[in-house]
């Protein structure tokens, strides 16, 4: 038997061998074909046997942790606490566990911990922060922070400003400006979360730029975070080289209607980039800034397009009634339909339904104009 | 004479082989770049979730434009779930283009709506619009439904349905597709993190939901889908969509958005005359005049797309409509490349000209041609006796081999991007499904992709290609 078998491989090599080329690389990519086709079959059996073993492990865990966290700090009466920290201390005994030993498990700890402590904010979220620090969950964090790999620094960087825990600004300052999109961002929320003293001065330091998506996290960071000491935004506005930066701050003088950084604010309108340009006209008029009306309406007619649908939306905000005129003009006379639309909003901001100049415009208009008309005054139409 | 014939036979089997190993190596490539744009993807989502979309004053506007044509059976079910969507800043326009059936009247009934004063500003000529309605009732605030002259084209509806949409960017879908409850915060993410380029369309993976569970227009369970033919398009989806155009988006040249589901830019699409109505491949040939003019004004730009599963669709479960979405598609991809071939090999067209549309012109366009030349080829062999039958069958099990190593792949790469499927007897029909689609789906493919071609060369008349529906699976009541 064994005999035939060997004879059997020897005669597949002699005719493998002497076979034509093309033959010798179809066989040999059949053999690879098969493999990977094995492999990728290993491969989802593996990760989907890993993946229902790993969520069978962290419910089971995250049970045991809901548990010991209800019973020795949720449970617990703050009026009965003699002093902060002490139900953390008594909790923390609870937590030595076999469990809790091994990295997998404390990462659950950690991620569990993480979980309430942004849901549960007052004294019982310090107490959770006490038992982090407590455990010493911190270092398991630090320990990540010093990895070499982006994802674990990312992971560290979350947990480390989600549980409030002072790191040195030379650590986190460099990685604010890291080629790693996901690490750069992380740095950035950690760094405006963590500094004592300047949580903005990475803005100082930007040379990426900050992505609309950087914005819409960190605007979030920044409006939610407690006890932030909220800068002149006009700095940056007025001295950044980074126009992404200067564009952020417009929307953050916006939030905070901060009215000091008008001046800056409209310094921007001789700028030569005409969207930074409109940014700075939709920041003006969400402030209702009245005093600019005048000069807007003066470089109306020299703008593009963008800033003029800006200039006409930032009178009807400002709704001063100052310019009324204007609009009905750019109403009547622009071929825009754009512009005509956004004028005959301002005006409908400006002026009552039923008012003189309204009905004046319903009969003298075009038809087409009518119905932007309408179009503006119809509350069941929002844009 | 023999001679000639003898000649003949060696070049088309040297052209063949040529072809043949090109294919399969970019094949190879696109394997290779899908699995790092995968993994890319799951390691960047990992640490931003888009809660803070659900918020945001800074999220930008988005548009969800969906037509419909004769959809009277799930209309309502459909227009429920895309309201379900979840963003900060969203509009829907329901496109009726002219439906013959009742969907209008039902929607004028479920959604209170009344005739509005729209400013509707055609920046695109489209049929007439005959009314646009809004709804009476405040928790329908972000529907609009426009009603408007059969167009005979999806394209045209859409088209309708720009002119009417108040932000830059929107989401085009089909009305009987449903989509993920975080559909437009995951489209719109790829826009926002962009650097450097302007991302003039971004897709998301499509997959098929005949056999899904839907609760009130809500999708309550997922599995494949049971009857064979429905399951092969699956398989072919998770190919095309997460091997296939993950591979692309790598390398910024990814051929198509789906019109299943894409979110584009609207100045851009504008600027481009929107959908062309006479097209039959509307979105794939969108997405060229796009490139061309970003291409053509010196914009650079980019299309993404996301290995997430955003839509589910049902595709059609019978070889009769399936033979009709088939030959519409082949047609559509023939006319775009009539229409476009000034751009193939013009390196003006960077990436476009250079590497999508060669690879669609000999890939996609050509493929179904060689193939059946192959096999007419094939088969003259036989009758003359010419055939080596082990080289033959080396050759065979080599392309069966690898055809099902790359689908095996993908749906690796499916598993490493979600797992969808939760029993391990739907992941293992799955995968067992390749080895049947090289013998019993894919001539299906080539002989409807012939039709198509043909169809385009003699000119057959053809109307909005509306797919009959069955409906989907209800969950019982509870």
């Amino acid at each position: 038997m064994n005999f035939s078998l060997l004879d059997f491989l020897e005669s597949i090599f002699f005719e493998f061998r002497y076979a034509p080329l093309i033959i010798q690389v179809a066989i040999i990519f059949v053999f690879v074909a098969v493999t990977l086709t094995l492999l990728a079959y290993f491969s989802i059996l593996r990760r989907r046997f890993r993946g229902s073993q790993r969520d069978k492990k962290i419910t089971r865990l995250n049970e045991l942790i809901d548990d010991l966290l209800i019973e020795n700090v949720l449970s617990q009466d703050p009026e009965t606490v003699e002093t902060p920290g002490q139900t953390a201390e008594t909790a923390a005994e609870a937590f030595h566990l076999p469990q809790f030993s091994k990295r997998w498990g404390r990462q659950v700890l950690i991620d569990r911990l993480l979980n309430y402590r942004n849901n549960v904010r007052g004294a019982m979220g310090d107490e959770i922060r006490t038992l982090y620090l407590l455990l010493e969950l911190d270092k398991d964090s630090f320990k990540k922070l010093k990895s070499r790999k982006w994802n674990r620094k990312v992971r560290a960087l979350n947990e480390l400003s989600s549980m409030e825990i002072g790191v040195a600004d030379v650590i986190i300052l460099p990685l604010t400006n890291s080629r790693n999109r996901e690490l750069r961002a992380a740095a950035r929320h950690a760094y405006i979360k963590l500094s004592k003293n300047e949580p903005f001065k990475f803005f100082d330091l930007a040379t990426e730029p900050l992505l609309l998506w950087d914005q819409v996290e960190l605007f979030r960071i920044i409006t939610t975070t407690r006890h932030i000491a909220i800068p002149n935004f006009a700095q940056w506005i007025t001295y950044s080289s980074n126009k992404s930066v200067i564009s952020f701050c417009l929307k953050l003088v916006v939030h905070y209607n901060q009215l000091k950084a008008i001046p800056a604010v409209l310094k921007l309108l001789d700028t030569k980039d005409h969207l930074l340009r409109a940014e700075a006209i939709n920041c003006l008029g969400k402030m209702k800034i009245a005093d600019v009306e005048d000069k807007l309406v003066y470089i109306y007619n020299n703008q593009p397009l963008n800033c003029q649908i800006e200039i006409l939306k930032a009178l009807g905000r400002i709704g001063s009634g100052k310019h009324t005129e204007f609009l009905r003009q750019e109403f009547m006379l622009s071929t825009d339909f754009e512009l005509r639309k956004h004028a005959a909003k301002s005006l409908t901001n400006t002026e009552p339904p039923g008012s003189e100049l309204i009905g004046e415009l319903m009969e003298t208009s075009t038809p087409e104009n009518q119905l932007i008309l309408k179009h503006c005054m119809n509350p069941l139409i929002k844009f | 004479m023999q001679r000639i014939w003898e000649i003949a036979g060696n070049f088309f089997e040297t052209a063949v082989f040529i072809y043949g190993a090109v294919l399969l190596v970019s094949y190879a490539v696109l394997a290779i770049c899908s699995l790092i744009a995968v993994r890319k993807w799951v390691m960047s989502e990992k640490y931003q979730g888009g809660d803070v979309l659900l918020t945001s004053p800074l999220a930008p506007g988005i548009s969800v434009i969906a037509p419909a044509f004769n959809e009277g059976l799930t209309i309502i079910y459909n227009v429920r779930s895309l309201l379900t969507l979840k963003y900060v800043r969203y509009e829907i326009i329901v496109v009726n283009d002219g439906s013959t059936d009742n969907s209008m009247e039902q929607l004028i009934k479920e959604f209170s709506l009344v005739p509005v004063d729209f400013a509707y500003n055609a920046k695109i000529q489209t049929r007439p619009v005959k009314k646009i309605y809004k709804s009476t009732d405040p928790a329908y605030a972000k529907l609009t439904i426009i009603d408007k002259v059969n167009g005979k084209s999806k394209a045209d509806a859409v088209n309708a349905g720009i002119n009417a949409a108040a932000f830059d960017h929107f989401v085009c879908t089909d009305v009987d597709c449903v989509l993920d409850e975080n559909t437009i915060i995951e489209l719109i993410k790829p826009v926002m993190k962009e650097k450097k380029k302007r991302v003039i369309a971004i897709g998301a993976t499509l997959r098929v939901a005949n056999s899904n569970i839907f609760d009130q227009g809500v999708m309550v369970g997922v599995r494949p889908p049971k009857q064979l033919l429905p399951r092969f398009q699956e398989v072919e989806y998770i190919r095309a969509f997460v091997l296939g155009k993950m591979g692309w988006t790598l390398m910024n040249c990814v051929p198509n958005v789906s019109g299943g589901l894409g979110l584009f830019d609207k100045e851009i699409t504008i600027r481009c005359g929107g959908y062309d109505h006479t097209s039959f491949g509307e979105d794939m040939e969108l997405m060229t005049r796009m490139c061309r003019y970003a291409q053509d004004n010196k914009i650079p730009y980019a299309i993404r797309y996301i290995p997430q599963t955003l839509c589910w669709t049902e595709v059609p479960s019978t070889i009769k409509i399936f033979g009709r979405q088939r030959t519409r598609w082949a047609r559509g991809l023939a006319q775009l490349m009539h229409t476009h071939f000034s751009m193939f090999l013009k390196p003006k067209y960077g990436r476009m000209g250079m590497i999508v549309f060669p690879y669609n012109f000999f890939f996609e366009l050509l493929a179904p041609i060689i193939e059946f030349a192959g096999i007419v080829y094939y088969i003259v062999m036989v009758a003359m006796g010419h055939i080596n039958w082990p080289t033959a069958l080396v050759l065979l099990v080599f392309v069966y081999t690898y055809s099902i190593m790359i689908t095996t792949l993908a749906i690796l790469y499916d598993q490493i991007t979600f797992r969808y499927y939760n029993s391990w007897r739907d992941v293992a029909l799955l995968c067992l499904t390749p080895f049947l689609e090289f013998f019993l789906y894919h001539p299906l493919i080539v002989f409807f992709s012939l039709r198509g071609y043909y169809f385009f060369l003699t000119g057959k008349k053809a109307g909005w290609g509306n797919m009959q529906r069955r409906g989907f699976q209800v969950a019982p009541n509870r």
